[in-house]
């Protein structure tokens, strides 16, 4: 990857940076150049991203992404330190499973707020006129679960098929301004929050009928972080509205 | 917290009527104990008692009385 897509002297900010996909994606491209700002709400797990990645000038924040009002002005004193964006990447994602009786009306704003309700409120604050650079690629984490039916996930579902929706929106409303907006749509990718997942659900689960559908194998967050690195880059320039799966043929299957 | 407070949440959680379970009812052969009980015990542990329960566990609860012990 490193040969095709250079980001030297752009500005990524990614959500959800402290752990699995997102921080693979921040070390990815630290490695093509790029000066990163990455959000997270665990101070010492943002802490343990920024020592891994190459180069300097990267740029912490924790934040909760919950709390939606609060968005705004934590952006605004972003814009004011660091100036505009060339990139967003939006992995932040509570990956709630919970049956449909267990679903309280907290659970539910904690899940939409943070999964999806967050994306809107940055694309609403970052596309704005000044705050970005042209060319600007906003690419936000999606899941196979938006597009196939599983016990257990109702809400963290919705909120994913909510971002893809959003997304292909996005796109068109932001195409005058030269802003593209894609989501990727991964599989089981080997991430802290899959082994979990593993341990608590065991065979119990239907994880090995996930797996066997996802024909190429259990993903690693390599494998999602250089699909974004592509949508980022100017190599993808004609792409935008789109779901792209990174899924080891789940979809097909 | 009463192990009759804590059996009605168990009776709650798998739909059944009250005074259903005791501590002895077996909880492995009951057609209602299946997947979406279980992550549902996992998120009631959670939730409730601050406790993070794995597969390893639900797979060593028998019999309702196994369940309250894990909850002290």
């Amino acid at each position: 990857m490193s040969g095709t897509i250079d980001f030297t002297g752009k500005q990524v900010f990614i959500t959800g940076a402290t752990a699995g996909i997102g921080k693979e994606t921040a070390v990815t491209l630290s490695r093509l150049g790029a000066k990163l700002i990455l959000l997270g709400h665990l101070e010492g797990e943002l802490t343990d991203t920024m020592s891994i990645l190459d180069g300097k000038g990267h740029h912490a924040v924790v934040y909760d992404l919950s709390d939606l009002a609060g968005i705004e002005p934590m952006i605004r004193e972003l814009y004011a330190i660091r100036g505009p964006f060339d990139g967003f990447v939006h992995c932040v994602g509570i990956r709630s499973r919970r049956p449909l009786a267990m679903i309280t009306p907290v659970i539910m704003r904690e899940v939409i707020n943070t999964n999806l309700g967050s994306f809107l409120e940055l694309v609403r604050c970052i596309s704005r006129k000044g705050n970005f650079n042209p060319g600007l690629s906003i690419v936000g984490i999606s899941s196979i679960s938006s597009q196939r039916g599983h016990k257990g996930v109702t809400i963290y579902a919705a909120s994913k098929a909510g971002l893809e929706a959003a997304g292909r929106c996005l796109a068109k409303e932001l195409a005058t301004k030269g802003i593209r907006v894609n989501t990727v749509v991964p599989a089981q990718i080997d991430t802290p929050a899959y082994r979990e997942f593993l341990k608590i659900s065991g065979e119990n689960d239907e994880s090995p009928d996930l797996l066997s559908r996802q024909y190429l194998g259990l993903g690693q967050p390599s494998d999602v972080a250089n699909v974004i690195a592509f949508l980022l880059g100017g190599s993808s320039r004609f792409i935008t509205g789109s779901a792209i799966p990174v899924d080891g043929g789940f979809l097909s299957s | 917290m009463t192990n009759a407070d804590k059996i009605s949440m168990l009776e709650e959680m798998l739909e059944l009527e009250k005074g259903e379970l005791n501590e002895g009812s077996v909880l492995t052969e009951m057609p209602q104990f299946n997947s979406m009980a279980k992550l549902s015990l996992i998120v009631m542990f959670d939730d409730e008692f601050g406790k993070k329960l794995t597969d390893e566990n639900i797979r060593s609860f028998r019999t309702v009385k196994d369940v309250l012990d894990f909850m002290e």
